[in-house]
C-alpha cells in the first residue's frame, strides 16, 4: 500500500455494512482504530433527529458502530473538545479537514496524532432551513420524513408512508433553500488534505452503493487502513481506472457548479461598499458567537477583536468585526458556521469571503490545503530571507 | 481643533483634517525631531504616536484611529534594511498590504492610509511627507467613519 493508491473497500461486519453508508468502510475503520489501540478517541456524529447531528467524542467502539450512516453536519472545531496531543481519529468533510489543518498550524492540534478520515462532500443543509423548505416547497410535515437522498440533481425526501417527493436542487436554491450558501460556492469536494479520502464517487459495477472509494494521501492514511485490514474489519480491492475517471468527473462537475455560484454570490457590490457593510453589521448584538464557532480562530479568551471593543462603543462600525475582517483574510475557509449561528442573521461568511478571497488569490494561498505552507506572515518572511 | 485651525498654515477657516501618525522610536520619531530642529514648515494636522518599531503596528491601532474620527492614518518606520529590530519593517509591510486591501474593500478611500519610510536624519522629508499627506486628505474630505459629534 502506497501514498496515492486508490481502493474500493467495505466493512466485513454484516450489520455495519447494511447500516453504514456505502458499505460502512469508514465506521468499521474508526471502530477498528479504537479497538486496536491506534487511537484513544474518535469523533462521531450522533443523530438528534432526521435533520440534525452533533459531534461527540467517544472511546467506545460500540458507540462508533452505532453512529454508522450519519449525515454530514457542520464543521467541527476539534481543538475545543480535545487536549493537545490526544490520539484521535476524526471523520471529516473537506472543511473539517481544512480547519483542523489550520488549527494544527496555529499549535491548537497535534497533526501527528490526529488521523483525519476525509469524506467526500457535495454540500450540507441547515436543519432549520430544511424544515422550512419541507413546509414551503414540498408541502410536507418535517416530522413525517424518514429518509433523504440526492439523485441526478434532485433532492428526494421519503415520507413514512413510503412515497418519494423530488424537487430539483437548482430550483430549491433559487428560492433560497437547499444547501447552505457556503456549500454552494465551496469548490473542495474531495478531501485531498485528509490522511485518507473516502466517498461513494467512483464505485461502479456490482459494488455500486455497497463499497467506499478510498484514496490514500499520507502515511497516517496507510496506518489507519492497514490497521483495519489487519483487524479483519474491512476488505479492499484496488480501484479500476474507470472508477477513478468517474470520481474525477463528478468532482470536476461539482467544481464548475461551485465556480458559477461563487461568481453569483461574490458579485461586486453595487453602490457604496461602506454603506453595504455598515448596513449588514448594524444588527450585530455583540454576542461573539461567530468567533466562538470559528474553526480557524486560535486566539482564545484574550483576543484583540474582543479585548479592544466594547458594547458601549458608539463607533459607526464595530471594531470587533473590523479586526476579524483583517484577521480572517489569510485563513477564512468559508465553512459557513458564523452565518449559521448568528442570532440576527448577518451573512457573515459571505462578508468574510469578500475580504478573504481576493487576498488568498493574490497570495496563491488556499488555507488548510496542506501543512507545508505556513500562514502568510511566515511565507513572506521566509521568502525575503529573514 | 479651534487652535489648530487658528494656527493652520493657510491661516484661513479652511477645513483641517485630523491625521494620526505612528512613528517608530528609532527613525521616524527622530525624523520628526529633525524636522522641528531644522524648522521645516509643516501643517499642524498630525498627531504623532510613538511606537518602538513599525513592526509593532497592529491593525487594531489603525482601525481604532479611523473609528475614533481620524481622517487619515500615516505610519512610518526605518528604511528597509535599517530596522533596529532586524526585520520589524518587513513585518509592517505585510500588515500594510493586508490593511490596505481590507480598507479598500471596506469602502474607505485608498488615500486615507499610507506607509512611508523616514529616517532620523530626514527632517525635510518628514515635513514633505506630512504636507503631501495632508493635501491628499484635504482632497478626499472628512472620513465617513467619523463618529457623530467629532470634528
Amino acid at each position: 500500500m502506497d501514498i496515492g493508491d486508490c481502493y474500493v473497500g467495505w466493512a466485513t461486519d454484516e450489520d455495519i455494512r447494511t447500516r453504514g453508508a456505502s458499505g460502512g468502510l469508514v465506521t468499521a475503520m474508526l471502530a477498528a482504530a479504537l479497538e486496536k489501540g491506534l487511537v484513544e478517541a474518535v469523533v462521531v456524529l450522533k443523530k438528534l433527529g432526521e435533520f440534525e447531528a452533533v459531534p461527540v467524542v467517544t472511546s467506545d467502539p460500540e458507540e462508533v458502530k452505532a453512529a454508522a450512516g450519519s449525515m454530514h453536519s457542520v464543521p467541527i472545531v476539534l481543538s475545543r473538545y480535545l487536549d493537545y496531543g490526544t490520539k484521535v481519529a476524526l471523520p471529516a468533510k473537506p472543511c473539517d479537514a481544512r480547519s483542523t489543518l489550520e488549527q494544527a498550524k496555529r499549535g491548537q492540534v497535534d497533526i501527528d496524532t490526529t488521523y483525519i478520515v476525509g469524506l467526500n462532500c457535495g454540500g450540507t443543509m441547515h436543519p432549520a432551513v430544511t424544515r422550512e423548505m419541507l413546509d414551503v416547497m414540498y408541502k410536507l410535515d418535517p416530522e413525517d420524513i424518514e429518509g433523504e437522498e440526492i439523485d441526478k440533481g434532485k433532492l428526494i425526501f421519503e415520507t413514512k408512508d413510503g412515497e418519494e417527493h423530488a424537487i430539483k436542487i437548482d430550483e430549491l436554491e433559487e428560492e433560497g433553500y437547499g444547501r447552505r450558501e457556503s456549500c454552494q460556492y465551496c469548490a473542495v469536494n474531495i478531501p485531498t488534505m485528509a490522511d485518507i479520502a473516502c466517498g461513494n464517487w467512483g464505485v461502479i459495477g456490482d459494488l455500486a452503493g455497497k463499497g467506499t472509494f478510498v484514496e490514500i494521501n499520507t502515511k497516517k492514511g496507510i496506518e489507519i487502513l492497514q490497521n483495519a485490514i489487519d483487524a479483519g474489519a474491512v476488505e479492499i480491492t484496488p480501484a479500476d481506472d474507470k472508477g477513478k475517471a468517474i470520481r474525477a468527473k463528478v468532482d470536476g462537475a461539482m467544481m464548475n457548479v461551485a465556480a458559477a455560484a461563487n461568481d453569483k454570490f461574490l458579485a461586486p457590490i453595487e453602490g457604496s461598499h461602506l454603506d453595504y457593510y455598515m448596513n449588514a453589521l448594524s444588527d450585530c448584538i455583540n454576542c461573539g458567537a461567530c468567533k466562538t464557532v470559528c474553526p480557524v480562530c486560535a486566539c482564545g479568551e484574550g483576543a484583540k477583536c474582543t479585548d479592544f471593543s466594547s458594547a458601549s462603543d458608539t463607533y459607526k462600525m464595530s471594531l470587533f468585526h473590523l479586526v476579524r475582517f483583517v484577521h480572517l483574510m489569510d485563513s477564512c475557509i468559508g465553512c459557513g458556521q458564523c452565518t449559521d449561528v448568528c442570532p440576527v442573521d448577518i451573512p457573515l461568511t459571505h462578508i468574510y469571503q469578500r475580504f478573504a478571497v481576493p487576498m488568498q488569490e493574490e497570495f496563491e494561498y488556499k488555507p488548510g490545503m496542506d501543512m507545508t505552507t505556513p500562514p502568510f506572515f511566515g511565507v513572506d518572511l521566509v521568502e525575503e530571507g529573514h | 481643533m479651534a487652535e489648530a485651525t487658528a494656527t493652520g498654515t493657510t491661516g484661513t477657516d479652511e477645513w483641517q483634517p485630523k491625521i494620526v501618525m505612528f512613528c517608530c522610536n528609532w527613525c521616524s520619531y527622530g525624523g520628526a525631531d529633525s524636522a522641528g530642529m531644522g524648522r521645516f514648515q509643516q501643517p499642524p494636522t498630525v498627531r504623532v504616536i510613538r511606537v518602538m518599531c513599525s513592526g509593532r503596528m497592529d491593525p487594531v491601532f489603525i482601525l481604532n484611529a479611523f473609528l475614533e474620527g481620524a481622517d487619515g492614518v500615516l505610519f512610518s518606520g526605518c528604511h528597509i534594511g535599517d530596522c533596529h529590530y532586524v526585520n520589524g519593517n518587513y513585518k509592517a509591510t505585510i500588515k500594510y498590504k493586508f490593511l490596505k486591501a481590507m480598507v479598500n474593500e471596506l469602502g474607505l478611500e485608498d488615500e486615507r492610509l499610507k506607509l512611508d519610510w523616514i529616517s532620523a536624519s530626514e527632517g525635510e522629508r518628514y515635513a514633505e511627507v506630512v504636507t503631501e499627506f495632508t493635501e491628499q486628505i484635504k482632497k478626499v474630505g472628512p472620513s465617513p467613519l467619523k463618529p457623530e459629534g467629532v470634528i
